[in-house]
């Protein structure tokens, strides 16, 4: 936490507004996709968004790459808000990977042309374009690049794509990659490979990296930092072995419980069954409450604040607030009496 | 949102490789392309080739007079006369008109005109079509809705009529070929701009062009760079398109006389309506001088299919679905497979099925597939997706079959309960089910299910073996509730069922799965994913069933659900004692799921043990590597390195071992000869190795020790709070 972030989005807020009903009587009402998140991310480091469909991930991303525009709150670069519009220069700082490399590479151009327009756009050659080329694929581990460049996509393999993706996102130099499930449309035996890229990209070109996945899993292989995502809002925060050792918040919990993981010596416990709210109404207070084992009556009414569970480590959550302060702040929304708070975690 | 490749997806990647390369190459586009020809041949150089001037009066045959009507008798005005139209002659070709002008030097000269017209006018409309539909398309908002309104508007218009008007209205239309193509055009454009528009809005969203937009692309080099090389096969399709039409309507206002005399300015340009109108005014039909006016209809006519036929070939470019249909059921018969008329039977080459010995290998076999291969598509083509393969599915049991894709795990599960279509095709092996008693005299049953026909195969699928597929909102009808489905289901395969039967027995599959029996009430699009999944499994439970393949049945859905389904799915099997053949890339989740597994690569299984077995101490490299490609959820975190290259393209095997360039321990045998799959120490194990044959010594990764006899917590003991 010493280097100032480089990219950091602040309270950001999204809603997607949907048609309901028909004819003279529809009107629109908004889902909320994402609800007041904050997010930041460091050179060197990969902080990874970890949630279900639906939690709002790509939303954010989208946001910090600058696709969507926020309903609310402000991205920064180096401290400084963006203008609205998607400049060049912001180009040239942040770039993005898509999920799906089957569709992120145009059909009808060779590998060629999609490492070339962006160095042309932004001027980063003169004369020698092949070299840059060339270059691009190497660091993409594409060897021997020649026999890639000239290549159309249909030509190269789900892996290969997604290195070709990668390799133009990279081509324009940026400070900051978004990784939106990179490998999750890949084949098992070569998604190592590319998080094996991601994490070396990190290291040699201090690239600050935001890695979307649903896969827990991974997220803790190669990320410094997991975010995890519920229903538009942030519920935990925290360096990812840390997260995923000693999870804080009944959901982490939940979906860590989920995870396939054949090393399990019993047959897990699932405490919260059922699926993510509708986001047209969201539910009050904390979200994730008609699912959470843990359930109080604060949490029905009142969202819950960021609690710094232990440095570096944040969770959304009651269970961590001090009982008598929690009692508190219950008083203030209850003119009734309050329930016995459950028992916390374990 | 994991969405896995992994289903059938060689066949759509080798059409989609052959759309790139070439249109197809079939009779009709060959045919359509000389038509085409033949015409721009003759536009180009006809009014240069003709025998006579098209205009000249020919007086030397000059045979006999004809009354010019309205002349002569008690008309008033003196008699006057034409020349009778001469029949086809060596001197005339196609004969004269009346006016003793030949009609091959008209019909040769007036080509160019009416092509001219035709292209001019369509490539106005493309160019118009391509601004509007592709700018609205793009931009969308505000600029979308206005250009469609305009574009609506003009297809409201009647064509023909809008034509007759502006052609009559504007004073010099008729002297210009230009103006009148232009006039076409304006009349025609908005059929194209719709679908342009339509494509552009799917093309707008997709991700390589907001990649381009995320790398700083302008919105002109976009449009003209990124999507409109995808729209060439539709842009060209609607040019051929609006040709035709436009030829049509130059034809037309033509013969209305609207476009314009060859007498007039300029002079000399003939076309075909104007043959057809001079024609008609002079009786040519009531005489019979067919010469004179049916080689401009017939010409229209052929010129017309010419493009028709072209346009036929860029559909099947489009579409390649076009294509399939046809040939491969001509291809399947001449490579000598059994091609069913009935939809959905995967057909059988002919003595691929020898009479099978049909005893179960084991007591407790349900489903046994014996040697079997899967092509897709005959002869050269044919990708080899499957290849001797040996499965059986006992009784009770979940067997799992893992494998990345194109390791043809799904064609070998569905080519063995013949539900995949041609071009796949099963090439040799047998397939037995040896059902439990379904009819009365018969105490137990074994069913070849490769030799077995339409009807029986009908009676097997859904009652008997059941299948849940990964994408369920396909699976599921749109437009009726998942009642309706029920009861639709069970009172196909249950007629003695009462209605208040069905929904009682549509209510408890329901709450079989976890699901409130309102949803009976539900509409599909209503549910969400994991529910939808859910209704799908309780409709294939409906009929208590012998045998689930489940295809995926969780990969598009999220962990937590993931989780909850395969649970209720493995106690429903401790309670209702079916069979699973479990298919998944997601080895880590059949280790938890399955009691057994085999693993699949390049169309051969590979390794095959028990669940635990397989986990703690794999013999296969591959199985191995593949294990090593899920980070652990506990502990350090150390570098790993998955597995080296990348899948094999099945039209391109790598020789002897499939596996051998990513295999660390290949051995140079592992180069030239295929393993088999072959019995090794242990508990029912196999492999497919050669690191475990002939006495070699396997390297200590692949002789772990076996987990000793820990039973598996079975997951019926699962508690959910």
């Amino acid at each position: 936490m010493t280097t100032a972030p480089v990219l950091e989005g602040r309270n950001l807020t999204k809603y997607f507004w949907v048609k309901q009903g028909r004819g003279l009587l529809a009107r629109k009402s908004p889902v909320h996709a994402v609800d007041n998140v904050s997010v930041s991310l460091d050179a060197r480091k990969v902080t990874a968004f970890v949630g279900e469909s639906g939690a709002g991930k790509t939303t954010v991303a989208r946001i910090l790459a600058e696709i969507t525009k926020p309903d609310k709150g402000t991205v920064l670069l180096d401290g400084k808000p963006v203008q609205a519009g998607r400049p060049r220069s912001y180009a040239k700082q942040v770039q993005m990977v898509f999920q799906d490399p089957f569709a992120s590479l145009n059909p009808v151009h060779r590998v060629r042309h999609d490492l070339e327009r962006p160095l042309k756009i932004h001027h980063l050659v003169n004369g020698n374009t092949d070299k840059a080329v060339d270059d691009l694929l190497e660091r993409v581990a594409l060897k021997p690049p020649r026999q890639f460049a000239d290549k159309f996509p249909h030509e190269l393999s789900g892996g290969q794509r997604q290195r070709v993706a990668i390799a133009r996102a990279l081509a324009v130099k940026p400070r900051v990659l978004i990784a939106d499930e990179p490998v999750s449309m890949l084949d098992v035996s070569i998604r190592l490979g590319v998080l094996n890229l991601l994490a070396d990209l990190r290291d040699r070109e201090k690239l600050a990296i935001l890695y979307i996945t649903h896969d827990i899993a991974s997220a803790r292989y190669l990320a410094d930092t997991i975010v995890v995502m519920y229903a538009g809002q942030l519920v935990e925060a925290a360096p990812s072995v840390e997260l995923t050792d000693r999870p804080a918040h009944p959901y982490t919990q939940l979906l860590l419980s989920a995870a396939p993981d054949p090393d399990r010596a019993q047959p897990p416990v699932l405490a919260g069954i059922g699926a993510p709210p509708s986001l047209l109404a969201p539910p009050t207070g904390c979200r994730f409450h008609p699912r959470c084992p843990h359930v109080m009556e604060v949490c029905r009414h009142k969202a819950p604040p960021s609690i710094a569970v232990s440095p570096d480590h944040i969770a959304a959550c009651w269970l961590h607030v001090d009982p008598a302060e929690r009692q508190a702040s219950e008083n203030g929304v209850l003119a009734t009496g309050p329930l016995e708070p459950e028992k916390s975690k374990r | 949102m994991t969405i896995d490749s992994t289903t059938l997806t060689q066949v759509p990647v080798t059409l989609e490789r052959a759309r790139v390369l070439r249109i197809p190459r079939s009779p009709k586009v060959i045919a359509g392309l000389v038509i085409l020809g033949v015409f721009s041949v003759v536009a180009i150089i006809g009014r240069w080739i003709t025998p006579y001037s098209p205009n000249a009066t020919d007086t030397q045959n000059w045979v006999q007079h004809v009354l010019v009507p309205g002349t002569g008798g008690d008309s008033g005005f003196p008699a006057s006369y034409y020349p009778l139209p001469l029949g086809p002659s060596a001197a005339h070709w196609l004969g004269t008109t009346v006016f003793a002008q030949d009609a091959w030097s008209q019909l040769l000269a007036s080509t160019q005109a009416t092509m001219f017209v035709g292209l001019l006018a369509a490539a106005i409309a493309t160019v118009l079509s391509i601004i509007f539909g592709v700018t609205a398309g793009y931009i969308g908002g505000a600029t979308d809705e206005g250009l469609s309104l305009v574009a609506n508007v003009s297809l409201a218009i009647p064509g023909l009529p809008l034509l007759i008007v502006l052609a009559d209205y504007v004073p010099s239309a008729g002297s210009s070929l230009v103006l009148v193509a232009a006039i076409i055009a304006v009349t025609t454009w908005a059929y194209t701009a719709r679908t342009l528009r339509a494509q552009t809005l799917s093309l707008r969203n997709r991700d390589f062009v907001e990649a381009s937009r995320v790398s700083g692309e302008g919105p002109l080099r976009i449009i003209g760079v990124e999507i409109l090389p995808n729209l060439i096969p539709i842009v060209a399709a609607s040019f051929l398109f609006t040709s035709l039409t436009a030829i049509y309507a130059y034809v037309a206002i033509s013969f209305l006389g609207l476009a314009g005399s060859p007498t007039g300015s300029p002079p000399g340009l003939w076309n075909w309506g104007e043959m057809l109108r001079e024609g008609f005014a002079n009786n040519a039909v009531r005489g019979g001088w067919w010469w004179w006016w049916a080689p401009p209809g017939i010409c229209v006519a052929l010129l017309g299919t010419g493009l028709a036929l072209v346009n036929f070939g860029i559909d099947e470019f489009i579409n390649p679905r076009l294509r399939t249909s046809g040939l491969t059921a001509r291809a399947a018969r001449k490579a000598g497979a059994h091609v069913s008329t009935t939809l959905g039977l995967t057909p059988v080459m002919r003595g691929a099925a020898t009479v099978p010995n049909t005893t179960p290998s084991t007591a407790d076999a349900v489903l046994e597939i014996r040697g079997l291969s899967v092509d897709y598509g005959y002869g050269d083509q044919a990708v080899h997706a499957v290849r001797d393969c040996d499965l059986v599915l006992r009784r009770g049991r979940v067997l799992g079959l893992a494998g990345e894709s194109g390791s043809g795990k799904t064609t070998l599960a569905l080519a063995a309960i013949r539900l995949l279509r041609a071009p796949a095709v099963i090439t040799e092996g047998q397939v037995l089910f040896h059902s439990k008693p379904f009819t009365r005299d018969n105490p137990k049953e074994t069913i070849d299910m490769l030799a077995a026909g339409p009807h029986r195969l009908r009676e097997i699928r859904w009652s008997e073996i059941a299948v849940v597929l990964q994408s369920s909102l396909n699976a599921l009808n749109p437009v009726t509730t998942i009642g309706a489905q029920f009861d639709d289901l069970l009172r196909a395969h249950r007629p003695r069922m009462s209605r208040d039967e069905r929904y009682t027995r549509g209510v408890e599959l329901l709450d079989m799965v976890g699901m409130n029996g309102d949803r009976l009430r539900s509409y599909p699009h209503e549910l969400s994913g994991g529910m939808r999944q859910r209704a799908m499994i309780a409709m294939a439970l409906a009929l208590e069933p012998q045998v689930m393949v489940l295809d995926e049945p969780t990969t598009a859905l999220d962990v937590v659900t993931q989780r909850e389904i395969l649970e209720e799915l493995m106690g429903l099997r401790d309670r209702l004692g079916f069979a699973a053949l479990f298919i998944t890339h997601d080895l880590s989740l059949l280790v938890e799921f399955a009691d057994d597994i085999a693993v699949m690569y390049a169309g051969r299984l590979m390794e095959r043990a028990p669940a635990n077995s397989l986990f703690r101490a794999p013999r296969l490299p591959y199985t191995h590597g593949l294990l090593h490609c899920f980070p652990p959820m506990h502990g350090k975190r150390v570098p790993m390195a998955g597995i080296p290259g990348s899948p094999p393209d099945l039209r391109d095997l790598p020789s002897g071992c499939a596996f051998h360039p990513r295999c660390k321990w290949a051995l140079d045998q592992c180069k030239h000869d295929v393993p088999v799959l072959g019995s090794i120490p242990g508990p029912n194990r196999e492999v497919a190795c050669w690191l475990h044959r002939n006495g070699a010594t396997p390297p200590a990764e692949l002789s772990l020790a076996e987990p000793g006899d820990v039973m598996r917590e079975r997951l019926s003991q699962v508690n959910i709070q």
